[in-house]
């Protein structure tokens, strides 16, 4: 499926999500969030520490843009990002990509191949586990980056 | 080329191995992937190919006759309904009928397993070799009971029904399907099905609109606005999603299933009229029929209570009428409710040995001024301070 292109924000989190660091990060991607329809990737490859507060604003973020009848998608994670968000049950409630790119492109047309892998090997009879990532960052530098 | 098919829905030998083939007591070829019965994806594929006169044979359980009956597919099909010896029997008379019409060859599969084969290249097989019957295989060579018969082989065509499609009277030449395979053997086959269709890796394609990149959402779908559906995923015509609820992680809803307020559906199958109660978290499993399959620890559990798993009814009037007493119902449950909850309130106890001194307590005031008149600048140690909520 193919559809208007809107442009895309690309942020990459910072290494610590504490409180503090959340709060920052929550101030500077409002904007973005705000507009009309926001289409936000968060390129988590450089976050080696993220608690509740980080979370925290990962929901908010996804509610404020959900509000806005835009979406909130994950890029790039960290394993240490990935166990966090497998611990509090919250991955679960993003589309997660191994990469921004195929993130940014993501919200134009379904890319199943670079999705996270979703199923555990159902038919195997194994218990899922996460294994750590392929941490594929972009070369975006740091900070929000706009891609059409 | 006058090419006739007969497919076999059941006849599995033996159904407690576990190799059942079906799911809630309902054969896999009935059930929904991506909202369309995998036995009619099979008859399209046949249709693709220019083979449209078909017989479906099946042995469906009494006990599940009216949803198979229910099933989507071509009504206009001549359908037999037969159990045990029957049923391989039935398929011997159907061939012996097409062979007495006419036909330049006839094609014999059992569904079961689910084939993407080239129906062109595997009837371009058995005519090259000149082959009286020829047997799709896999890639380690074992039968995928698929059959390209000649209608004048009859005594071979009741070998093989008569042995349950098991052996062959003569030896031929082996066509090796390149194409998708799945065995259907079980509830974890179909969810595979179902997600790798979602993810383009067969030929079953959504039957369904997709309203956003990997979201696909079938012909009067509700979905509430604050629920999340989190791509991919597919919500069959006239499922329900609740508020707040998630679908997440390749979930698959089917036609007319439900999913109440608050309930998690991850990595999860629910077959066509299932309701999910509300405040669940279904993961990694398929539920339908009262049954729920958990993939991973590879159990499948009856679920009786209707609070967490139901099935809808299947007639439309039916699931009208339960709505509608629902409805009519709520507003008297209610004030009932109300009633029963002030005639059952109790009353504090009077205990004295509590009630005395605590009373004299409380009187006394915890804060003392102090007698120079000054205040103190700190919190006296006797006092404890309680925030109801964080840091805020």
């Amino acid at each position: 499926m193919e559809t208007i292109s809107r442009p895309v924000v690309v942020k990459r989190m910072p290494e610590r999500m504490n409180l503090k660091q959340a709060r920052k990060f929550l101030k500077e991607v409002q904007p973005f969030l705000n507009s009309d329809r926001p289409q936000v990737v968060f390129d988590m490859s450089q976050v080696r520490h993220i608690d509740a507060a980080g979370i925290d604003v990962l929901l908010h973020c996804m509610r404020e843009a959900v509000k806005r009848d835009g979406d909130l998608k994950l890029a790039a994670l960290s394993p240490q990002s990935a166990v966090v968000l497998e611990l509090t049950r919250t991955g679960r409630l993003f589309e997660i990509y191994e990469n921004s790119t195929a993130a940014v492109k993501s919200f134009s047309s379904f890319l199943p191949n670079a999705l996270r892998q979703l199923e555990p090997q159902v038919s195997q009879g194994e218990v899922p586990m996460l294994g750590p990532q392929a941490v594929n960052a972009n070369d975006d530098g740091p900070g929000a980056s706009l891609a059409a | 080329m006058d090419i006739r098919a007969i497919l076999l829905v059941g006849g599995v030998e033996d159904p407690e191995t576990g190799a059942s083939e079906r799911v809630g007591g309902v054969p896999s070829a009935y059930l929904d992937a991506l909202g369309v019965p995998v036995v009619e994806r099979v008859l399209r594929r046949l249709r693709h190919y220019g083979i449209c006169r078909a017989t479906l044979i099946s042995d469906v359980p009494a006990a599940n006759m009216p949803f198979a009956q229910r099933a989507e597919f071509d009504r206009g099909l001549p359908h037999l309904e037969a159990e045990g010896d029957e049923f391989w029997d039935a398929a011997e008379e159907t061939f012996h009928g097409y062979a007495n019409e006419g036909a330049d060859l006839v094609v014999a599969l059992r569904v079961g397993p689910y084939i993407e084969v080239d129906y062109d290249e595997m009837i371009q097989h058995h005519l090259d070799h000149h082959c009286v019957i020829s047997m799709a295989v896999d890639a380690e060579s074992s039968s995928l009971e698929l059959f390209v018969l000649d209608p004048a082989a009859r005594f071979d065509a009741r070998k093989l029904f008569q042995s349950h499609m098991q052996h062959l009277r003569r030896d031929c030449e082996p066509f090796p399907v390149k194409g998708y395979l799945n065995r259907l053997k079980n509830a974890a086959d179909l969810r595979r099905l179902t997600v790798d269709g979602l993810m383009g890796r067969n030929a079953v394609r959504p039957e369904a609109m997709e309203i956003k990149p990997g979201v696909f959402v079938g012909r009067g779908a509700r979905i509430h606005r604050l629920a999340r559906v989190v791509a991919p995923a597919f919500i069959g015509a006239r499922a329900k999603v609740h508020a707040s609820a998630l679908i997440t992680r390749g979930s698959v809803l089917e036609h007319h299933a439900e999913v109440d307020c608050g309930t998690v559906v991850e990595n999860s199958t629910l077959l066509p009229f299932t309701r999910l109660g509300a405040g669940l978290d279904v993961t990694h499993a398929v539920v339908g029929f009262r049954h729920l399959a958990h993939l991973t620890r590879n159990v499948e559990v009856e679920i009786t209570d209707a609070k967490l798993v139901d099935m809808l009814p299947l007639s439309a009037v039916s699931r009208l009428a339960g709505s509608t007493a629902a409805l009519f119902a709520f507003l008297p449950k209610q004030i009932y409710r109300g009633f029963q909850a002030l005639s059952h309130r109790e009353e504090p106890a009077d205990n004295p040995e509590c009630g005395g001194p605590a009373n004299a307590l409380l009187d006394a005031p915890v804060l003392e001024a102090p007698a120079s008149g000054v205040e103190s600048s700190e919190f006296p140690s006797n006092l404890a301070v309680l925030r109801r909520y964080g840091d805020h």
